[in-house]
């Protein structure tokens, strides 16, 4: 009968082993693995992974809502190949609201509650700068809104095109489309998911940066197309920065050379501005984010 | 709860300094909280004491490299912490004294995150969260969420989290806070046994004296953001110590002998005329003391230590150092 290192017998059913602290010599891979690690465990949270069950409920409905309606589509356009199922542009005007109520609900548990439970003296006291926590949490929040914007709309290209006659020639003629889809996808993920973040900075209640963010995408929306509709001064059409669905209209229209909604046009911008006011929420929202997370502002 | 007895795993250094600090300051818009520090403090497990406000946890978050001092320079296991701060952090644990725990995760997964966050790759991570989780007495709970622990669990997961890497030093911030006689006896003795037997130094930053008389070996006492005292608690036990004596014999020969032999010897004072007060400057003074009672054949009937205690000594430095401050020293 062999021996372990220790001496002791090959251990039986029942046997009790010494279970002693053992000193740690294998590999440290320092910032790198920490912020790794605080980006998986910050979605893992934020989609309830690894938690109680009613902390699942809600992630769980928002992606039933996004993928049911995408698979019904696709379920049309190979049934019925001559139907006119919804062009990109109609469906990322159609997932719009529901990017922003899983921005708003789901990317405040990423941020919050570090704070609301005291824990980042725990994680500022690793090996991690202040600038690599935020970083991974935009990252985070980032690629977790992705999966509601840009997945989808990424099933459904391959989903029209493998329901076409021939795929893998389609494939070859709409891969054009595939790169506006991510591209577009992308930019919603990033502008709803920062302005989810800064909201999400300004409070330790969850409650409060849900309610603060449905109203921003909702209300404010509401009132911008009211004033739309209602005001007949010139600089009115510069309110369309308000309503995100407008600029991602205008920006979807332009990468997919079809016409703008009504309010776009009625308001006349030239694209490169709504591009421009994008960049400038997620650069701006990003660096509001980092300074909040400055010392003397937090932990 | 049965806390798991474990096998002595390294013999601490004791001689290599694992903190090195000279003329620290650090101040907080006209409040000065950290007043031109300057210390070596050895590899051992050092109690650092003050009352709240004293700077404590200042310093350790300085020490940490979460603050950038005003001036001064220090080095924490080796690492500068102006320049290295993020090195540094991996080999050193830190226990706030803040509830800071998140309510709905396990314990396990949570102390796996934080080793992971030391830089530790994940599988090695789950094995050392379920290792240390064990060896502060979690090793049940440790698939339990955190918000049905109770104060004392949450004190257990909270130090598992600061020794999941295998720090060389780890800073622990008033661990026994809200703790129950029973919870803060356990707290200690499972710091007693990070130093003695896991090897890693510890600072253990309290304002309860006896904490510090039970688990540590050197001390530091802050006073209002001056270091007033740093020695071994031993040495301070015995400095300027004495012991009152009483004889059944002649009390002025034994007297006179005592100081024959270098001894210096008081009256007990007018109500304990019976009494010796002897100056126990060196332990071979218990020696004298009973071989001249041999010799002179006179019964030693009580010898009681009027060694200083750490709370004199404490009292004592920081009233020594309050004075020297009034006096615009």
């Amino acid at each position: 009968m062999s021996e372990h290192a220790n001496g002791v017998a090959p251990g039986r059913y029942g046997e009790v082993f010494d279970r002693g602290y053992a000193h740690y010599d294998g590999p440290r891979e320092g910032r790198r693995r920490a912020v790794k690690s605080l980006f998986v465990y910050s979605i893992k949270r934020a989609m309830g992974i690894r938690k109680s069950w009613t902390a699942k409920v809600l992630p769980v409905l928002l992606y039933v809502s996004s993928f049911v309606p995408l698979i019904v589509m696709i379920g049309i356009a190979a049934l019925l190949p001559d139907a006119n199922v919804a062009s990109y542009p109609d469906y990322f005007d159609g997932i719009f609201f529901l990017v922003g109520i899983f921005a708003g609900t789901v990317i405040p548990e990423i941020l919050i509650p570090d704070r609301q439970e005291k824990t980042l003296p725990l994680y500022f006291a690793r090996a991690i700068t202040r600038f690599d926590y935020v970083i991974a949490k935009l990252a985070a929040a980032a690629v977790l809104t992705m999966t509601i914007s840009v997945l989808p709309a990424i099933i459904l290209w391959l989903g029209r095109q493998l329901t076409a006659e021939s795929p893998w020639s389609a494939m070859r003629d709409n891969i054009g489309d595939l790169g506006q889809v991510i591209v577009l996808g992308t930019l919603i993920a990033l502008t709803l998911g920062t302005i989810a973040l800064v909201i999400s900075a300004m409070t330790d209640r969850k409650g409060v940066a849900i309610a603060v963010i449905v109203i921003a995408f909702l209300i404010v929306s509401g009132l911008v197309e009211l004033a739309l509709t209602e005001l007949d001064q010139d600089w009115r059409r510069y309110l369309a920065f308000g309503h995100m669905q407008l600029v991602f209209s205008a920006i979807s229209a332009s990468l997919f050379n079809a016409e703008p909604n009504m309010d776009v046009q009625e308001a006349d911008l030239p694209t490169w501005m709504y591009y421009a006011w994008i960049c400038f929420i997620i650069i701006a929202g990003s660096l509001f984010v980092r300074w909040r997370y400055s010392p003397g502002n937090t932990a | 709860m049965p806390l798991p007895t474990t096998l002595d795993r390294s013999e601490p250094d004791t001689t290599t300094p694992v903190i090195e600090v000279r003329n620290l300051r650090r101040s907080f818009g006209s409040f000065l909280a950290l007043d031109d520090i300057t210390m070596t403090v050895p590899r051992a497990s050092v109690g650092l004491l003050g009352a709240n406000g004293a700077g404590k946890t200042t310093l350790i978050r300085t020490l940490l490299g979460l603050l950038a001092p005003d001036r001064g320079e220090a080095t924490v296991v080796g690492y500068d912490i102006r320049s290295e701060g993020t090195s540094l952090r991996a080999y050193v644990g830190y226990m706030p004294e803040a509830e800071g725990l998140p309510s709905n995760t396990t314990a396990a997964d949570f102390v796996g995150h934080m080793a992971e966050m030391s830089g530790i790759p994940p599988r090695a991570a789950r094995q050392r969260a379920a290792d240390v989780l064990y060896q502060v007495g979690l090793a049940e709970e440790r698939y339990r969420l955190i918000k049905g622990f109770s104060t004392g669990m949450r004190q257990r997961v909270k130090l598992a989290q600061a020794i999941v890497h295998d720090p060389q030093l780890v800073f622990l911030d008033e661990p026994t806070a809200g703790l129950d006689p029973r919870g803060r006896e356990e707290m200690l003795e499972l710091i007693t046994r990070i130093y003695r037997q896991l090897g890693i130094a510890v600072v253990v930053s309290t304002h309860i004296l006896e904490d510090v008389e039970k688990v540590c070996d050197y001390v530091l006492i802050l006073d209002a953001g001056r270091l007033v005292a740093a020695q071994p608690l031993g040495a301070m036990e015995v400095i300027g110590g004495e012991v009152t004596v009483r004889i059944d014999g002649d009390q002025a020969a034994f007297r006179s002998g005592l100081e024959a032999q270098g001894v210096s010897v008081h009256d007990g004072g007018p109500e304990t005329p019976d009494e010796l007060s002897v100056d126990v400057h060196d332990e071979a003074v218990y020696d004298v003391i009973r071989d001249l009672a041999v010799q002179q054949g006179a019964a030693i009937r009580s010898m009681r230590s009027m060694s200083r205690s750490l709370e004199d000594i404490y009292l004592g430095n920081v009233g020594a150092s309050r004075e020297e401050v009034g006096a615009g020293v």
